[in-house]
């Protein structure tokens, strides 16, 4: 079956038998409530469908607000038996008492899509957020959330590298055209100034649409990234959905859903390229974690939901391209304690064609961006699809570095002065090499005062040629650090001479 | 978590392995530093005859040898480094060769070319390493030198000094070793061996007595055989000190690799113990809430 406008309707008309439309909205009651899970009891010919939005409303007036009434949105999850379904919450509930009426929608939640979106703000349900007083918005067309992967034979087969200007990223984690990638770090490494960095070079060069999905993450952060991309003018680009980490789990576990079916749209309808933004998708799986227990789901390794992988694949299989139009997505992944092998990263490795592994390390000693060399990859790395040549200097460079992080211990025991001469040389070019990797970014022009660098492909891979080779050795590590390509070199290097005299 | 662990244990294991070899070789240098001393100071009541000897010849005489006075028929000068042949040993060899590099920048400066003579593998290996050519070499027995290998070693510098310049002849010979000031103390030394400038060991004959000395047959004839005697017990003497600073460098440099090693057994105990103090406080939150869910739902 193919995801266009027409499996929508295929998807509306089966609801229209279930409830037919003669017997007007099905309403039920609300039974329990624990937290962001609700139990509803249904009249027995009339259960709503798994995933059919519910709605309900709260009476704020009685908790002293002067707000009137808190419409929300609940999804059916579970069939209990008994007439009653187990629905998560898409807003906090407190104020609901059991009882309350709740009207069954007859339809998965749905969210606006086509142009309509470009230069709006969502939340989950598609509501706009950033109108204007007094501005209409039309919506002429929404789309269900929960929607069927592309077939495999409608897959893109083609590979072709995705040029960022970040000489690490190029180098050494190229990423696929329409593919899928992944930015890894613990806490406060720099994934949201990557993801940021990515969306300014990218988003503001790209010719089709993008999409952002804030889940789960600072509301600040949400908020200046919509003041830049007003500033840039790239919002009449983009479409942004945000449930961010104010949010109940059953929002953030559906956010990603709604920006997913907004770029569809574009990719299948539109036939555009799209780039989608997602920050973070590890407080998708978080907040499966959260309601898994309550909906009565046995908790698995590290308290995990047992349906862990099935949920993220049910994401991941969606973001993908389709013969001729591409979803090209960035994704950021908060590794929780700096623990790769924590399930929520490990589960989510497996769908990605490049991994940027972003260490603490290396953000310890003021390298940024704190791309991990080793152990980031990313499936094009090949020389099939990128080239000998730098297939051959990114493995260099590999091998510099992890010969130099073995001699590590030896130097720590027993100092630089035991190592041999070709041991000495391999620590002081990768100590160099580790310099050159960091760059001046765009998004670090407030905090540095530098502006950032576009390095060429082709740039990149002679510099590095050059520095394996040791044709820089005689240059200073200083005059590595926080540069862009060759020229940048000459600059400070001479600078340094200057200073040195 | 479990992989964590693992890694740990594992660095653990091999710094502990790596410290015990540390510490056998301190242990080593140790028992091998009390020997050097002693063939150093025994070796120095001759050493320090013959100077007497070659000092009061030079005062006296007034013979124009060659070996005592300049030569400007070349300009190139014959240098002798003197390292360790393994390492293990800190910044011994380094410090050694980083010194003869600034004898070589100085006097490469005054206009002369440099003729490297190297002693003790590590210096080998460098020079090797560099591609730079070396006119001999000499390796093996660092920590306890032969009287027979300063033989050699003496016997072709002084071959090299006696040279026309047309036959690869050197016009001074410069010796750079690691003096043993004591046990804690040794530093880089250079000697300019030939010609002899500075005579080390001689007071100032007093006014009242003046030794008179006769030589037989003659001043030059007796320089001759007198001098290549004083270059073999020179050089000895530099590869006795130079042994005995290698074994004092190697006891000082195996002590802090041991202490180096100690620290970071503790430092990875210390995470190996933390994460397995999180893998049980996991596995037990685990069990509790899995257990809580499963009543709560029944």
């Amino acid at each position: 079956m193919t995801p266009t406008a027409k499996t929508a309707k295929t998807v509306g008309d089966e609801v229209d038998e279930a409830t037919p439309a003669a017997r007007g909205p099905v309403t039920g009651r609300v039974a329990r409530v624990i937290g962001p899970v609700v139990d509803i009891e249904f009249p027995a010919d009339a259960i709503p469908d798994i995933y059919h939005a519910l709605t309900t409303e709260i009476d704020l007036s009685s908790q002293g607000e002067d707000e009137g009434v808190l419409h929300m949105t609940l999804e059916v999850a579970q069939h209990l038996g008994d007439n009653m379904v187990r629905a998560v919450a898409l807003k906090p509930t407190d104020g609901l008492v059991r009882g309350a009426t709740v009207t069954d929608t007859g339809k998965p939640i749905s969210v606006p899509v086509g142009d309509v979106t470009k230069g709006h703000v969502f939340n989950v349900t598609g509501e706009v957020l950033n109108a204007e007083e007094g501005e209409k918005i039309e919506i002429t067309e929404t789309w269900p959330i929960h929607r069927k992967p592309p077939a495999f034979d409608q897959l893109e087969s083609k590979t072709s590298m995705f040029e960022t200007g970040i000489k690490v990223i190029d180098l050494l984690t190229p990423y696929v055209q329409g593919g899928k990638i992944g930015l890894f770090g613990g806490a406060g490494v720099g994934k949201t100034v990557l993801i940021q960095e990515m969306i300014y070079r990218v988003a503001n060069n790209h010719n089709g649409v993008s999409v952002f999905a804030g889940v789960g993450e600072r509301t600040r952060e949400g908020n200046d990234l919509i003041e830049e991309m007003t500033d840039s003018g790239v919002i009449k680009q983009t479409a942004l959905v945000f449930g961010q980490m104010d949010e109940p789990p059953g929002t953030r576990l559906r956010v990603a859903l709604s920006a997913l079916t907004m770029a569809e749209y574009f990719r299948d309808v539109q036939k555009q390229d799209v780039l989608l933004f997602i920050d973070n998708i590890f407080r998708f799986t978080q907040a499966g974690s959260e309601v898994s227990t309550l909906l009565g789901r046995m908790p698995s390794a590290v308290g995990y939901q047992p349906n862990l992988a099935d949920e993220m694949g049910q994401l991941q299989e969606r973001i993908t391209s389709t013969r001729g139009h591409s979803i090209t997505s960035l994704q950021a992944i908060y590794v929780p304690a700096d623990d790769y092998t924590d399930p929520a990263p490990a589960t989510t490795f497996a769908h990605l064609d490049a991994t940027t592994e972003l260490s603490r390390e290396i953000a310890s000693k003021g390298l940024y961006p704190a791309v991990d060399p080793l152990t980031s990859t990313s499936r094009i790395l090949d020389p099939r699809y990128v080239g000998k040549d730098h297939y051959e200097v990114a493995n260099q460079v590999k091998s510099i570095l992890q010969r130099n992080k073995e001699l590590q211990d030896i130097i720590a025991i027993l100092g630089v002065d035991e190592l041999s001469e070709e041991d000495k040389i391999i620590v002081a070019r990768a100590r160099k090499i580790q310099q050159f990797l960091s760059q001046n970014t765009y998004m670090a022009t407030q905090f540095t005062s530098v502006p950032g660098s576009t390095v060429p492909l082709s740039e990149t891979i002679e510099a590095f040629k050059g520095l394996v080779n040791g044709e820089y050795d005689h240059i200073a590590e200083q005059a590595f650090f926080n540069i862009g390509g060759l020229e940048d070199l000459d600059k400070a290097w001479n600078r340094i001479q200057k200073e040195i005299g | 978590m479990s992989g964590k662990q693992r890694e740990y244990r594992g660095r653990i294991r091999s710094t502990q392995s790596l410290k015990k070899i540390f510490r056998a070789m301190e242990l080593i240098a140790a028992s091998r530093i009390g020997k050097a001393r002693q063939r150093l100071g025994e070796s120095a009541p001759y050493t320090r005859a013959i100077q007497r000897a070659i000092s009061s010849v030079a005062y006296h005489s007034h013979t124009d040898h060659p070996l005592t006075s300049d030569r400007d028929d070349t300009n190139r000068v014959a240098v002798l480094v003197i390292t360790a042949d393994r390492g293990m040993a800190g910044a011994y060899s380094a410090n050694v060769i980083r010194e003869a590099e600034r004898l070589r920048e100085r006097l490469e400066a005054n206009g002369k070319e440099v003729v490297q003579y190297a002693s003790g593998r590590r210096a080998v290996s460098y020079y090797r390493f560099r591609n730079r050519e070396l006119a001999a070499e000499w390796d093996d027995g660092s920590d306890s030198p032969k009287f027979e290998r300063a033989i050699e070693i003496a016997d072709t510098l002084y071959d090299a000094f006696s040279a026309a310049p047309e036959d690869g002849g050197v016009s001074e010979i410069h010796v750079v070793y690691t003096r043993f000031n004591s046990m804690v103390n040794q530093e880089p030394w250079v000697i300019r061996m030939l010609p002899i400038e500075i005579v080390e060991g001689v007071s100032e004959p007093s006014a009242e007595v003046t030794p008179l000395y006769d030589f037989e047959p003659s001043a030059e004839e007796v320089l001759d055989s007198l001098l290549p005697r004083y270059i073999r017990a020179r050089i000895f003497t530099c590869l006795l000190q130079a042994a005995a600073s290698e074994l004092a460098n190697r006891q000082r440099a195996m002590n802090t690799a041991v202490t180096n090693a100690e620290d970071i057994i503790r430092q990875y105990t210390r995470l190996a113990n933390s994460a397995r103090q999180a893998e049980i406080t996991q596995e037990i939150s685990e069990i509790v809430s899995g257990a809580d869910a499963l009543a709560a739902g029944s």
